[in-house]
This record gives structure tokens, sequence and C-alpha cells, in this order.
């Protein structure tokens, strides 16, 4: 089976004396799952989540030690645009991930960026609207979607860039139970069409979705078996 | 007007109604009241006015129809500053409460800015650092503390001034279980002193497990549960 | 009628630059009631006139501080030997609340475009695309610094610190501390906001593609050269009055 992304002797931490928030960590993820990593707040999930997604070494410095492989190839000689077609990341906070006034302009962004030729966007902008089932929140103002809805739409805004991996980092903390199950739903849904779901969380409630659930604590990665301590 | 005050209802809303704009109401009649000593929560998915609710009922917002009473006093007619006294509001961002370099000087702020007595102040801190295991973090910013740890604090920096009541929005947002267990353990051990709370919340396990009464909110109306 | 935002940006611009140019009081008036014309063509709202009914109120007060400190012409008011009001103070005082109407109510002209197309338009007359994201970020997100400073000036009052009844220097001192929170909180913004566009590919390339695609059409064109000729024609009346 293949691994789209994996890493090896995984160490990291904030200053060269620092504690270790993340200490030699192997982790390989299968193609299709959905993997939960949970652990106490504090317990260094987000730091991981920026490990994987290259915002740690590229965009947050830091001392790294060890390797992160998307599809066989290391992180720390990609881009970021690069890495953003391969992994995509949806973040906690929906605020800071919004940055326009109209749903549409938000989907556009991503491919923009890459260049990528107007009528393509277009479809790609439909595609994952499509994914979503919010086709006909495509000319909706962004500032009058619920806390959820801004999720889905961070996360669609993400989808457009195609990446086949997904990172989401504790992205229902602020949503309300009915935002929560819209999420979960998607994240089937994205499993159904072969991505590759990691998702950090320190809700319990939130992992039955889960094929597989480890638990981060004193930097270390285990398999979780019902406690967090 | 009307004059309430059976001897244990704190706050009494009554008949309120509140809209930022004319066209979109947000809270619509709503009557009820808190007592001391009451742990009640307020539910109701995003959006259906629970933060609004709790601001109306510190007086950071005013209601466009009906008053809220506190201790039998109009609201209206009391100032922000003397509701501290009475009410602590913890805001769903704790950042937004802290001002001070330090833990130590944040808890006493109330106090050596009023200019009371160093001594005093400082016996006050201490005592409080105790009761909300802040211990070892005196002197540490509020600012590089985790969630949890600058959540105490904020709750511990309202303390100082005694409060007989207090309104939380949304405090278990970001806390992972064993912090919010220590949030119940804290809240807990604050109702023999007949501390009234509201939580205001979505979180259905931590309500369950302290809540007295639950009060949801949608569609802008009351619904008691 | 659809207007290109890049036909608005003129019309601002030529109005706010006789604003500024200008100092004669029938101009001036004449250009702000063209201001009201255009700006209502839009079918703006007026509500914030309301909002910043406070600082027309502040704008009034400096008009009288310049007819005190500033005095010309004829008396109108005064106390004894100290003078209140002149005409020439006067006069000086509506000039400076005429220029300021002009500036803020042609800037609402903007307001019906969407932000996403003011950066377009920005693009499409060359400015760098990083510059114009970066400045409508910012403005995006400054009713929300508001609030940030409205909630920490809330909650110290809440400490129990009554406003009203501290001294001049205690209140600055009170200000002072809503430092700290603010900061805070744009820090922490601005670094989870910047995250966010790099795992967005944002800056891949020196260009980028824009979805969205501006094209002038003959209104445009038109009332774009409208707007210039009329500016430089009012430049040049008002000039040759002098």
């Amino acid at each position: 089976m293949s691994q789209p992304i994996r890493a090896k002797n995984l160490s990291f931490s904030y200053s060269k004396d620092g504690k270790k928030i993340i200490d030699n960590i192997n982790l390989q993820v299968n193609k299709g799952e959905i993997l939960a990593v949970v652990g106490l707040s504090g317990s260094g999930k987000t730091t991981l989540c920026y490990c994987l997604s290259g915002i740690i070494p590229h965009l947050y410095n830091g001392e790294l030690s060890g390797e992160v492989y998307i599809n066989d190839q290391f992180i720390k000689e990609m881009n970021m645009p690069q890495i953003a077609t391969k992994v995509g990341v949806v973040f906690q906070n929906p605020e800071t991930q919004i940055f326009f006034p109209m749903v549409e302009n938000e989907l556009a962004f991503g491919p923009e960026n890459l260049c990528i030729k107007r009528e393509q966007i277009g479809k790609r902008i439909e595609e994952a609207l499509s994914l979503l089932d919010m086709e006909d929140k495509r000319y909706d103002k962004t500032e009058h979607l619920s806390g959820g809805q801004k999720q889905l739409i961070a996360l669609a805004s993400v989808l457009t860039l195609k990446p086949e991996i997904l990172i989401f980092d504790e992205v229902m903390a602020q949503i309300d139970q009915k935002g929560k199950q819209a999420i979960k739903d998607i994240i089937i849904q994205l499993k159904k069409e072969g991505k590759t779901v990691i998702m950090v969380e320190h809700n319990l409630d939130n992992i039955e979705i889960a094929d597989r659930k480890l638990v981060l604590k004193n930097g270390g990665l285990k398999k979780f078996e019902g406690s967090l301590q | 007007m009307k004059e309430v005050c059976s001897s244990n209802t704190f706050i009494e809303v009554n008949n309120v109604t509140f809209s930022y704009k004319k066209s979109e109401i947000i809270l619509k009649n709503i009557t009820t009241s808190f007592d001391k000593g009451e742990f009640a929560a307020l539910i109701g998915p995003n959006g259906s006015g629970k933060t609004t609710f709790g601001k109306l009922m510190t007086g950071i917002l005013s209601a466009n129809e009906g008053s809220v009473f506190v201790e039998g006093k109009n609201i209206e007619e009391i100032s922000l500053g003397n509701i501290g006294k009475k009410i602590g509001y913890l805001f769903q961002q704790p950042a937004r409460q802290l001002f001070n370099p330090t833990v130590k000087e944040e808890i006493g702020f109330a106090h050596s800015f009023m200019g009371k007595s160093k001594e005093i102040v400082e016996q006050k801190v201490n005592k409080i650092i105790e009761e909300f295991s802040l211990q070892g973090l005196e002197d540490a910013s509020p600012y590089r503390i985790s969630r949890g740890e600058r959540q105490r604090v904020a709750l511990a920096s309202i303390f100082i001034n005694e409060p007989s009541f207090l309104i939380l929005d949304e405090p278990t947002t970001g806390l992972d279980i064993v912090r919010k267990e220590q949030l119940s353990q804290l809240l807990k051990s604050l109702q023999p002193q007949g501390i009234g709370i509201i939580v205001i919340s979505h979180d259905k396990d931590f309500i369950n497990k302290n809540a007295d009464r639950v009060i949801e909110l949608y569609g802008g109306e009351q619904h008691e549960a | 009628m659809k207007l290109d935002p890049r036909t608005k940006l003129v019309m601002v611009f030529s109005l706010s630059t006789l604003a500024v140019f200008v100092v004669d009081t029938l101009l001036l008036s004449i250009v702000l009631i063209i201001s009201i014309i255009v700006s209502n063509f839009f079918k703006e709202d007026w509500g914030f006139l309301n909002r910043a009914r406070k600082f027309i109120l502040l704008l009034v007060g400096i008009a009288f501080l310049q007819s005190i400190f500033s005095p010309s012409g004829e008396i109108l008011f005064g106390i004894k030997d100290f003078t209140l009001l002149t005409t020439g103070g006067l006069a000086k005082g509506i000039r400076v609340i005429l220029r300021m109407l002009v500036i803020i109510i042609s800037a609402t002209i903007m307001k019906g475009s969407s932000p996403r197309e003011i950066i377009q338009g920005l693009i499409q007359w060359k400015v760098p695309y990083e510059i114009a994201f970066m400045v409508s970020l910012a403005i995006r997100f400054i009713p929300i610094l508001g609030q940030e400073a409205k909630d920490a000036f809330t909650a110290i009052q809440l400490r129990g610190i009554e406003i009203d009844k501290l001294s001049l220097t205690k209140r600055f001192k009170v200000y002072s501390y809503m430092f700290m929170p603010v900061l805070s909180g744009v820090i922490h913004r601005a670094k989870e906001l910047s995250t966010s566009l790099e795992a967005r590919a944002f800056r891949a390339y020196p260009e980028r593609t824009s979805y969205i695609k501006l094209e002038l059409s003959k209104n445009d064109l038109l009332i774009m050269s409208a707007s210039i000729v009329f500016t430089i024609t009012m430049l040049v009346i008002y000039i040759l009055l002098r």
C-alpha cells in the first residue's frame, strides 16, 4: 500500500535548548485512510501538523531533525507552493482563513496563485463545491456564513489546489454541534474520493470517524487506547 | 416600572428584545431570572444570541426594549465599573481582558490601580493565586502561558473584586478534557460561597455535568429545558 | 449601471484632488454637491454619517478653533476684547468641513465595489499583487481591531474601575493598558493569516492569474475621461479666478 506521507525520526523544538515538542516520531499514513491524532492541549499536536505540512521549516524556524516525505519527496526540498498542491491544511480559527467577501473569490485564490488558467479555475471551483454539496453558496457573502460553513469553505479553498493529503488541525474546536456533524460527514466523503486525511483533535467525540487513532504525549506517538494522559 | 427583588434573585431579565440592526432581531421578549448560588447554562447554536444575552446581563450592551435588573436595580443606571464589582464576565478570548506584564500584577490590578496599599493587595493576590492553583506562574506573562492557565488568570483577576455572580462566555473552547475537568472543579469550589454562575456554551458534556438549569436559545427565543 | 472599480477610483481621486487644492468656498460647495449626487447615484445609504457624527462634531470644533487662532475679517461674536468668531475664521472653518465632507462622501463611491474587485483593478493597473492583497486584508481587519479595543476597554471597566470618576491622568493610564491586549491580538492574527495565506500557495510566482477579470466598458471610459476633464477644468477656473 502506498504511503503518501511519512515521518522518520522526526524531532522538533522551538529553540536550541528548548524542550523537544516532538521527540523522535516515526509515522506512516496509508493512502485513503483517516488517521486521528489526539492529545492534550500543549502536547504538540499543532506543531506536528506544521511539520507534516512543511509550515515547519518553511515558515517557522526552530530545531528540526529527521525527515518528512510527501510521496517519497523530502519536504525540506520542496517549496511551499509545491507542498500546497500535495498537502492541504485547515486550521482551527475560521476567521483567519477567509480573506475575501465572496465564496467564489475564496475558492479561486489558491489556483490563481498557481497561475492556473481561468477556465480550469472555474472547473475546480465547481468540483470543490459539489463535493461539499455547497454549490448554492458560490456567490454568497463569506461574512454571512456560520462558523461551521466557514470551515467548510476554508476546506473547499484548499481543495481547489487538489491536494491528495488533508490535515485538519482541531477544525471543530469553535464549531457548534450541527457544524461538527457537517464537517465529519465531509471528511468521510473525502476518504471516499481517495484522499488521505490526518485529523488532530483533543475532543474524543470527534474521532469516531477515524480508521486509526494515535495519541501524542511527551513528544511521542503511540496507539490510542482511551486515555490522553 | 416593576421593582423586583425576591430575596434570592440576582439578575432579573424582563421582556428583553435586542437587535443590532432593525431588520434582524437577535433576542425577542426574553424574560427570566437568575438566583444567587445557581449554576445555569445558556445553550444554542452559533449565532443564536447567547453571547449577546450575556453582554446584556453585564451591561456591555443595552436592550432595545425591556430591562435587566441586578439586585433589583436597573442595569442602565449602574456604571460598568460598579457592575464589575458584582458580576464577573469572562470573555470568549481571555486575552482581551489581560493587561499586565505579569500574572501577579494582573490579579492585583483592580486594587493596585485604585491605589490600595501594597501589603493588602499582595495578601489578597497570594490567597487568590492559591485558590486558583496558579502557584509558580506569579511572574510569568499572562500572554505566554497556556490557554487554560490564561483563562484561570482572567477569572482570578476578576475575583479580587469578590463578585457574587459570574458569566462565562464559551469557557471550554480550546480546553482539553483535563483542563475542562479543572475548570469544573474550580467552578464547583466557588458555589459554596454562594456565587451564581451562568455558562454560555455549546459543550453538552460540560453543561450536563455542571449546570442545575439549562436555557436554550434558538431563533432569538428562549426555551427552558 | 455597474462601473469598473477603476472608474470609481478615478472619480474618487478627481473629487478629492479638487477638495485638497481648491480654497474657495463656493467652488468647494459645488464639488460637495457633485460628490453627494454621484454618491447617491451609487445608492449609498447615509447611515455612516450617523456613525461619523462625533467626527463631524470634532470638525465643527476645529472650525471654531481656527477662527479663534487665526482671526481675520470682521468680528461676529466676542466677549469683551476676546474674539471668538470672525468672518474670516468662519469661512476657513466652513472650508475645512466642506473639504472633509467631500473626501468622506466621495470615498463612499467605492463602497459598492467588492474589495476583491478593487484589488483586481489595482493589479490590472500594475500595482504589485502582494501589496494590493495586503492592503485589502489590512482594511478588512480594521473593524475587528476596533471590536478588540472596545472589548479591552469594557474589560478594564468591569474590573471595577469607574472611568467617569478618574482624574485625567489616570484615565490616560487606562488607555495605555489597552495597548497590550490589542497588540497581542494583532500579532496573533497576523501570524495565523500569513500561515494560511502561504498554505494556499500565496506568492508562488511573481505573477498570478485571476478568475475575475475586469474590462472597461464604453461607459467606464466615458465617465473616467469626463471626471478627468471636469477636474482639470475646475482647477483651471479656480486658478484663473484667483
